[in-house]
């Protein structure tokens, strides 16, 4: 990065917002993964038209840019592994327009995530379901490139299915708009959606139009408790099968729940093999019988007891305990991969029963949970970085969890994104032809490659 | 640096970056920089252990834009203890680069006028602290050895013209009956300037037939010192006041300062190498109590007078992280009876002062205070209470700027206000 390269930018944005020092550059060199890369520049611009020249200068200069959020990514999307310039979008945080008329947000992509819901909260009427466990620190912009997820996805759907359009700069500096502000209109192919977990290798992202759902009337929440975690993933194919799609059907098992109790001190039934928290939504009666079709359901499948949330206090206390799933993994072991494996639901039972012989295989601790109801699932396995013979073993029982994935018609990820991570992985789930025609995608937007490099098709 | 190197690394490993710290650093808020974020700054060591960075002045700097709040130590979802952290780092560097802290006060301070104002402030308890001559006529406060080299020759701001708390008040300050009999350790905020809310708190305790004690060769709890970095100066002060307050064998040792506070009970810890002085520490540290806290364990008189007063609090973040005490003022303070409590929104954040941070970083620490003040407001309260003589420097000078006619007052000044004006009554009626 030559000086006038770094004067030029200083220009752009404004001194302030331009670091070179190796002792910023470090500070903007990872995301929650365990690799890092110093960028060799950090430049934070404040709109559409400071990121158009940012990259219009990279561009005439074959300069790397990777853009940052939050970095708080589980894949590496964020780490600028390419060098060159990190771009750190935060300074984009306004929400622009919270349309209760016609459903729908135009937001900036440096908004937190929360932030942007507690917004859409405030009309009283509508909601923004997709809630990542990040989604206190997270970026929407972020959120949008690794097309997040959150337990709400069973019922709602993810990220992907909350855009209706983009605002995007592409890698020579030229602005296009995908997609549109009008739910469901839509000409041609479906442009935004390639966009959508591209992770910023084909465009950076300056502004979203997002879909917003009706806020349901009520909603409850219900524990059930196995002895068998057979039975726990069983019930979440049948519950489903059934006619009841709840809001959120969590998974957690035995070790999970001793990993939350230690931390926590919560009460929860640290003997069993699994449990299931299930939460309905709707309207008041519709929440009723779902309730009762749920807990039916669960009895028939074996559960040892069922336990409904009455007060605030209760629902809260058992959010508390899967929110705390992470935090509490923080407090056994120091690395952990939180892997995001994605199967059919009706496989779910069998991606569990894979995981337990894999982990066992190689002798590795795995928590098991995750989002079942839409077949989801959070295999962490929980390590130390600086331990070089678990790290293969680790490595080798990752690949393991992949190729069960796929082979039983899931997917390398359901919501954490590729990043560098997976990347290898990538052509395992695409094929050939599928990997290939990726790459021209990606050659045809960005030709020089600048954007993002080392991630997804380009690793 | 090596001695570090291995305390480091247990912290190191812990971290996931996993960025909660981003969602609770009051500094981050303002500066949306990861450099001043926890996670940034564990980087940053990591870096240094990693022989990929030296201890630079780069760096430093950036170790020095925190607060020291704690407030990302206790959020932190894998338990790094980061102040600790942070503190140890900067020890390293002070040791390599040396401290310039009061030197950016002063000079920093004279760019800005209210900053100035401030400064005026805090200049003349560092003179107090600081020079022999300080107005300490009987010397029992003795003044901290100078922490940074060529401060002696510095003074440039006036005197300050109070009497010092221990001038004003006896060393034993005796109850015809007594329950227990303590040491009270008043810090230099409330031995130097704020010398009523030091008064308050022996007053207090004496209307609790509490027999109250100031040690003689008390010296500052040395948390400012510790925290940039000086640990030679910080211990030197610790095994001084460790001495002086195991002279006797008081019943408990009550502070009314929430960092004097949490330095006595825990900072010690990490400051004290001497095994013999550590033991001693030990048994002291048992005994530190926050006045509120010590009310509230031992049972308190009710006799206070009805004041129809609505107030707010302030949880200072020694006291609220630091000592784990939040609870303890709010219960004393709701038992007075026409206290209206209102609850700001986010009463446990930073005000922002953070000691010298507020000097050194003025802009930041306004940034943040300005938050904590539209907060404070919001509540429509009358009076402002707070624990730590910082947060009421730093919340007066807030409300100042606003032209607020709010008042701030520790939470000891109203609750020996409340006794005080029943005695009143009762005298009055007879």
């Amino acid at each position: 990065m030559t000086k006038e390269i770094v004067a030029r930018l200083k220009k752009i944005v404004g001194k302030e917002y331009v670091m070179d020092k190796l002792e910023d550059r470090i500070c903007y060199s990872f995301d929650a993964t365990f690799r890092d890369s110093c960028p060799d520049v950090v430049v934070k611009p404040a709109n559409t038209e400071e990121i158009v020249k940012v990259l219009q200068l990279a561009h005439q200069h074959g300069i790397p840019v990777t853009a940052m959020g939050a970095a708080t990514g589980n894949s590496g999307g964020a780490v600028p592994l390419g060098k060159g310039i990190c771009l750190g979008l935060t300074r984009l945080n306004r929400i622009l327009k919270i349309d209760v008329e016609n459903r729908m947000a135009i937001v900036e992509p440096g908004v937190i995530t929360d932030d942007f819901a507690n917004a859409v909260l405030r009309t009283g009427l509508l909601f923004y379901p997709p809630d990542p466990a990040s989604s206190k620190i997270s970026t929407i912009g972020g959120n949008i490139v690794e097309c997040a997820g959150g337990p709400r996805g069973v019922k709602y759907g993810i990220t992907r299915d909350y855009v209706l359009g983009l605002e995007v700069v592409l890698s020579d500096g030229r602005v296009v708009e995908v997609g549109n502000q009008v739910d469901g209109d839509m000409c041609g192919p479906d442009w935004t959606m390639l966009f959508v977990g591209s992770e910023g290798t084909l465009g950076i992202v300056t502004k979203m139009f997002l879909r917003l759902a009706e806020r349901p009337e009520a909603k409850q929440t219900i524990l059930a408790v196995y002895d068998r975690l057979d039975d726990a993933a069983n019930t979440v194919s049948t519950i489903i099968k059934s006619g009841t799609i709840p809001t959120t059907l969590e998974i957690m098992d035995n070790q999970t729940i001793r990993v939350v109790e230690d931390y926590l001190k919560a009460g929860l039934p640290v003997e069993a093999d699994a449990v299931l928290l299930i939460e309905v939504d709707g309207s008041k009666v519709e929440v009723e019988r779902q309730k009762e079709h749920v807990i039916n359901v669960c009895r028939k499948c074996g559960a040892s007891d069922v336990q409904v949330a009455v007060t605030n206090e209760d629902i809260d206390r058992l959010w508390l305990a899967r929110r705390s799933i992470s935090p509490a993994c923080g407090k056994v072991s120091p690395t952990k991969f939180a892997e995001d494996t994605t199967v059919p639901r009706s496989k779910v039972p069998e991606m569990l029963r894979k995981a337990r012989e894999i982990a066992d295989k190689h002798g590795i601790k795995m928590l098991l949970f995750g989002h079942a109801g839409d077949g989801n699932l959070h295999p962490n396995i929980m390590t130390d970085r600086h331990n070089h013979a678990e790290m293969e073993k680790v490595e080798l029982a990752v690949k393991d969890l992949f190729r069960a994935a796929l082979e039983l018609g899931g997917t390398l990820s359901g919501e954490h994104g590729i990043g560098y991570m997976k990347a290898p992985f990538l052509k395992w789930e695409l094929g050939e032809v599928g990997f290939e025609a990726g790459q021209k995608v990606k050659a045809a937007l960005d030709p020089a490659h600048l954007l993002n490099p080392g991630k997804m098709f380009t690793a | 640096m090596d001695r570090h190197i291995e305390e480091w690394q247990q912290q190191l490993v812990k971290c996931v970056r996993c960025g909660t710290c981003r969602a609770v650093c009051p500094v981050f808020k303002i500066t949306d920089n990861e450099n001043t974020t926890a996670r940034g700054k564990v980087k940053l060591i990591e870096a240094v252990t990693d022989g990929k960075l030296e201890l630079t002045r780069e760096m430093q700097k950036r170790l020095d834009k925190c607060l020291l709040c704690e407030a990302c130590s206790v959020g932190c979802p894998a338990g790094v203890k980061t102040d600790e952290l942070f503190m140890s780092a900067r020890r390293a560097l002070a040791d390599n680069n040396g401290i310039s802290y009061i030197k950016k006060i002063i000079y920093t301070g004279m760019t800005y006028r209210s900053l100035f104002n401030l400064a005026l402030r805090l200049g003349s308890v560092f003179q107090s602290l600081l020079f022999r001559d300080a107005p300490d006529k009987k010397g029992r406060f003795s003044r901290i050895p100078l922490p940074a080299a060529g401060l002696n020759k510095r003074r440039l701001f006036p005197a300050l013209a109070k009497m010092p708390l221990a001038s004003l008040v006896p060393k034993v300050n005796k109850v015809s009956n007594p329950r227990a009999r303590v040491a009270f350790f008043p810090g230099c905020m409330m031995n130097y300037v704020y010398t009523d809310s030091g008064r308050a708190v022996i007053d207090i305790l004496l209307a609790n037939d509490v027999e109250v004690v100031i040690p003689d060769n008390l010296y500052c709890c040395g948390i400012m010192v510790a925290a940039s970095g000086d640990y030679g100066t910080a211990r030197h002060l610790a095994e001084r006041n460790v001495a002086a307050l195991s002279s006797d064998n008081y019943d408990a040792i009550i502070t009314g300062c929430a960092s004097c506070g949490a330095t006595l009970k825990h900072k010690y810890g990490l400051v004290i190498d001497d095994p013999a002085v550590r033991q001693k520490w030990e048994k002291i540290s048992e005994k530190v109590f926050d006045f509120t806290q010590y009310l509230t364990a031992k049972g308190y008189s009710r006799e206070f007078a009805d004041t129809g007063v609505k107030i707010t609090y302030h949880d200072p973040c020694h006291l609220v992280r630091g000592m784990k005490v939040s609870k303890e003022p709010r219960a004393v303070l709701k038992s007075i009876p026409g206290v209206e409590l209102a609850e700001m929104k986010d009463a446990n954040k930073c005000c922002g002062c953070g000691g010298t941070f507020s000097a050194t970083h003025y802009d930041i620490s306004r940034a943040i205070n300005e938050e904590k003040i539209d907060n404070v407001e919001k509540t429509g309260a009358e009076v402002l209470l707070t624990g730590c003589s910082g947060c009421r420097m730093h919340l007066s000078d807030g409300l100042s700027r606003r032209g607020s006619k709010m008042t701030v007052m520790h939470t000891a000044e109203f609750i020996a206000k409340a006794y005080a004006a029943k005695k009143e009554q009762g005298r009055l009626n007879q």
